[in-house]
This record gives C-alpha cells, structure tokens and sequence, in this order.
C-alpha cells in the first residue's frame, strides 16, 4: 500500500468495500468530519493538551510538576523487602493455627452460636438495631419498616456515607494534625465498628447486653471528641512553633 | 501492490555484505523471518521505551523537595497495606485454585462414615484427613483470605487517615469500596461452602437478608440463593460465585485499581 500506486487504476481490492489509497481519509480530515459525542470528545481533548501546555509554560516549577510519589521505585522497593516477611507470616499462620470444620450441617437442629465471619461482624451488628426502628403512634405504635429492613437499610446507609466521603472533604489537607475533624470522624467510626461488631456477638461478649448497646453508641462520639481535641492541640503546637519561628526571624516593627 | 522488492528492504543482501559469525548470522535470519511475520520490532520498541521509563532517574518529589519526611515517616509502612491486599489475594487464588480440584459441591448425602454429612462436607474432610499436605492447603487458604481482608479493612484505613482519597484520587475511593465488598462477597461464599452447621446458619441469615431487601428481596434470594430455603442449588450458587465469577470480576477490578494508582502515584502527605 505505497503511495506510488495509487494512480494505478486498476481495482485489485474486488468489493469496493475498502476505498483506494488516495480516497481514504486521513486522521485530521477523519476528525474534522466527525460529528456529535466524538467530536465534542476530539475537541475537549485539544483543549485539555491546550491547558497542560499553557500551564506549563506559565509554570516556574522547575523541579516536577506530578504531586506526587511514583510507584515505581518509591513505592515498590519497600513493599517487595516487606513482602517475604508478609507471605511467611501467612504460612506461619496455616501451620500454627489450623481451621476447623464443624458438624455437618443440620437444618432440623438451630445451633446456639449462628456466626458469620468476623469482617461481617459490622454489617451483622447493624441488622441489630431494631431498637432505634422509630415507630409511629399514628400507625398504632407499629413500626414502619420491618426491623430487619431496616437494618439492611442501615447498611446501605453506611457504605454510601463511605463512598461519598472524597466529595464532601476536599481541599489538599492530608495529615490528621491538618484536618482535625475529619480524622476525629474517623476515629469515631472505626470506634464505632468495633462496638457495633461486638453488639452483634453480644451473647459471647461478657458484658450485659443493654449496657453494650447503650456503650455502642456513646463511646464513639467521645472517643471521636477525645481525637479531636488532641488533634486540635497538636496542631496549634504545630502553629506555635511556625510562628515563633517566623517571628524571629521577622521581628514584629 | 508491486511484487518486485526494493532493495533497501533487501535484508538477505545486507546480511550477506555484512561481515558475520555463523552465530550472528544465524540470529539476524531467525529474527528477520520472525519480525516479518511477527512485527517484533513494534514489541521491542515498546520494551525499549518500558526499560528507560523504569531506569528513568526521578526527578525529586515535593516531599524530597521540602524535607519533610520528618514529618510522616511513621506512615510510611502503612503504605505496604494495598500491596499485602494484593499478594494474599494472589497466595488464596493459589491455594484456591488447588482446593478446588479436590471439593465438590454436592448436597448428596456424603460419606457413611460420618453422620448426616453431606458430599460437600465428605469432600472438605477428605481434604483434612486423606490428601497429602490437603490440611496445610485448605489452612492456608483460609488464612490467606482472612489475611487479605484484615489487609484490605486496614489499607482503607490508611488512605482515609492520610487524605489520600482527595482529588484526584476519589474514583479509586470507590472502586476501593466495591472492593471491599466484594472480598467480603468472596469471603462470604466461600464460608458456606463447607457446608457444616456454621456455613449453613450463616446461609441461612444470608437469606433471610436478602429477602428483607424493600421490592427486590424475594428476587435476589432466587438469584443468589437459588431458593427460600437452602439445599443443593445455594451450594451450586456459592461455589459458581465463588470460583468463578468473583475470581474473574475481583482480579480485573485490582488490575483497574492499580492501573490508576500506577497513574496517578502514591498520594504524598503534605
Ligand atoms: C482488594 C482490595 C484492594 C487492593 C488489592 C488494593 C490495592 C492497592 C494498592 C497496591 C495501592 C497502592 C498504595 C498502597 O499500597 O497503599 C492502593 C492505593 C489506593 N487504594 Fe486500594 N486496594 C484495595 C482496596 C481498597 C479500598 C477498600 C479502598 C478504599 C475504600 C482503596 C482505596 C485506595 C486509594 C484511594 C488508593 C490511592 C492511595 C494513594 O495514592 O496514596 N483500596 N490500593
């Protein structure tokens, strides 16, 4: 398919189907024609390399324009020297502590310990919360949704809140010390899981149940207020330090 | 399309002019019959490209930059969470893939040595008792998976205290969250497929789960369940979703996960 054949008029290509060289579009006049979604898509495209190109003429950041670590070497040398340490552990694990496999199963003989794993514990807690089912007097105190909806509800809930957290904290703040409040929130749910999971195995937990209950909801806020007090305090430690440092070297006239 | 060859693209003859070893001669005439049918030269560019790349010397990091590792080396290990995530999944695809060959999935009563087992239950004991190094396996796939899961809770854990979900990250925040659940998915099924008192209970919560979803209840319990009440098709059902579908969906949604990690790099503190 050389240019110089393309004034042989003899179709070979039979069908037609595939036009001869010096009808066949190229990408810039392919582009051009195009219409619709692909063109607004070809245009976005242009302009976006338009901005990357402004901006880095504009740009007096010499050293690197990426925020931030690349993978490789960074990231993959140290995780390769932990790796063998990880894997050997795991087969540590399978020798020392083998599982173990219960009675078959019996559907004519409910067991006195219904367990899922333990990463479902959160999630078996949440279908717990029949307690909290607001009931309405209008419908004669019954509740409005099933106890167990509402605990599958409830789950819904909370994977969603996790799943939208990027949208509501933004800004470039990363460390805990920077943003004390979103650190305390998460303290707050990871203290949260942890009582929530223990709710849920409450008949081998030794404690009493309702205390448990009543703890599963007042510890997580206090140890997220705990969190963010002290983050607080780190922080204006932080600042402290920056400022006084400013100071001296920029004495106040 | 002309027949005659040019005589730049006359390859024999610039081989013959040159000046070779029998062995040079021999690799250049291997590779020149490759390459035209083959295109390899497209290929060895692409590893060429791929070998600088990687040896490029990188430019400093805004963390080198500024000196601040002072700041957060202790996080730095945390950062090996994601990757440990990724190295027990590939240790429990192993063991799993093993595992499999030696289970079966039948609901039929099982071996008359043990009362009311089923063959799924005789298949898992066999594996204990008979199959040379089957213990081991079945241990350390066990472990493995619970391994990835703490990994993975912990992992996300990380990204969120150190901000690393921030744009421009948030799309891998939420293919991280589908994978979360999907190993808890993974996990799931494959605690059922023993098919002992603990499995079936925890089927049975399963099902009374899904039927308490509002409107589409009954219709996830059919699908996943394959029934109200468990038996044979649930234990077809988990194990279909457990070495197969979730196998090909899970694998595919880490690559997409560290394709974009790969892309974007590690988030640095600031
Ligand atoms: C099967 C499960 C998962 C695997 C195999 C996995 C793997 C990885 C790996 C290897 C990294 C590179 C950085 C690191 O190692 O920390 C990473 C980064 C990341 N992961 Fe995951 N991950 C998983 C689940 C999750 C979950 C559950 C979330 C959050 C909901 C998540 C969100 C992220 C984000 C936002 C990054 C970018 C972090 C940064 O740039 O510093 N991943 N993941």
């Amino acid at each position: 398919m050389t240019d110089d054949n393309s004034d042989d008029t003899a179709r070979t290509d039979g069908t037609g189907i595939v036009p001869p060289d010096d009808e066949t579009p190229t990408w810039r006049e392919r582009k051009e024609r195009t219409t619709g979604l692909s063109r607004l898509t070809y245009e976005y495209f242009e302009r976006s390399r338009r901005e990357d190109q402004d901006l880095r003429e504009e740009s007096d950041y010499v050293e690197r324009d990426v925020l931030a670590f690349p993978v490789w070497p960074h990231e993959l040398i140290r995780n390769l020297a932990l790796t063998s340490f990880f894997v050997g552990m795991i087969f540590f694990l399978s020798a020392t502590l083998p599982p173990h496999l219960g009675a078959p199963a019996n559907p004519s003989q409910t067991p006195a310990v219904i367990l899922p794993d333990w990463y479902l514990y959160w999630s078996f807690g949440l279908l717990k919360l029949g307690p909290l089912n607001p009931d309405l007097a209008i419908i004669g105190g019954d509740k409005l949704l099933a106890d167990r909806t509402y605990g599958v509800l409830a789950n819904v809930v909370v994977v969603g809140f996790i799943a939208i957290v990027p949208f509501l904290n933004k800004g470039s703040a990363r460390r805990p010390v920077e943003q004390p409040f979103w650190a305390a929130i998460g303290v707050m749910g990871v203290v949260f899981a942890v009582f929530i999971s223990a709710l849920s195995i409450k008949n081998l937990v030794p404690m009493d149940p309702h205390l448990l209950f009543d703890l599963t909801f007042l510890v997580p806020p206090l140890a997220g207020g705990m969190a963010y007090a002290i983050l607080k305090t780190m922080r204006e430690g932080y600042m402290y330090d920056l400022n006084r440092r400013y100071y001296k070297l920029r004495p106040p006239k | 399309m002309s027949i005659e060859r040019k005589d730049d693209h006359d390859h024999d003859a610039w081989i013959q002019e040159k000046d070779l070893t029998p062995v040079e001669q021999s690799f250049l005439t291997v590779l020149v019959w490759l390459d035209k049918r083959l295109r390899l030269v497209d290929y060895l560019e692409l590893l060429e490209t791929l070998y600088y790349r990687v040896n490029l010397q990188m430019p400093k990091s805004h963390t080198e930059q500024y000196n601040l590792d002072n700041k957060f080396w202790y996080w730095y290990p945390l950062y090996s969470l994601g990757f440990f995530s990724t190295v027990a999944y590939i240790v429990a695809a192993i063991s799993g893939a093993l595992l499999g060959f030696y289970y079966s999935p039948s609901a039929a009563a099982g071996s008359v040595d043990i009362e009311g087992a089923t063959v799924a239950y005789s298949t898992v004991a066999a594996i204990m008792t008979d199959l040379n190094f089957g213990f081991f396996l079945r241990s350390l796939h066990r472990w493995a998976a619970q391994v990835m899961t703490a990994a993975v809770f912990l992992h996300m854990l990380r990204v969120y205290f150190t901000g690393a979900y921030k744009e421009p990250r948030e799309v891998n925040w939420i293919i991280g969250i589908i994978l979360l659940s999907l190993t808890m998915v993974f996990g799931y099924t494959g605690y059922l497929l023993p098919w002992d008192q603990l499995a079936y209970w925890a089927g049975q919560i399963g099902v009374e789960m899904s039927l308490s979803i509002p409107l589409i209840g009954e219709w996830v319990a059919q699908l996943m369940f394959g029934g109200f009440s468990l038996g044979q098709a649930t234990l077809q059902r988990m194990y279909i979703l457990h070495v197969f579908l979730l196998p090909f969906i899970v694998t595919t949604v880490i690559a997409i996960h560290l394709a974009l990690v790969w892309m974007q790099g590690i988030a640095e503190p600031h």
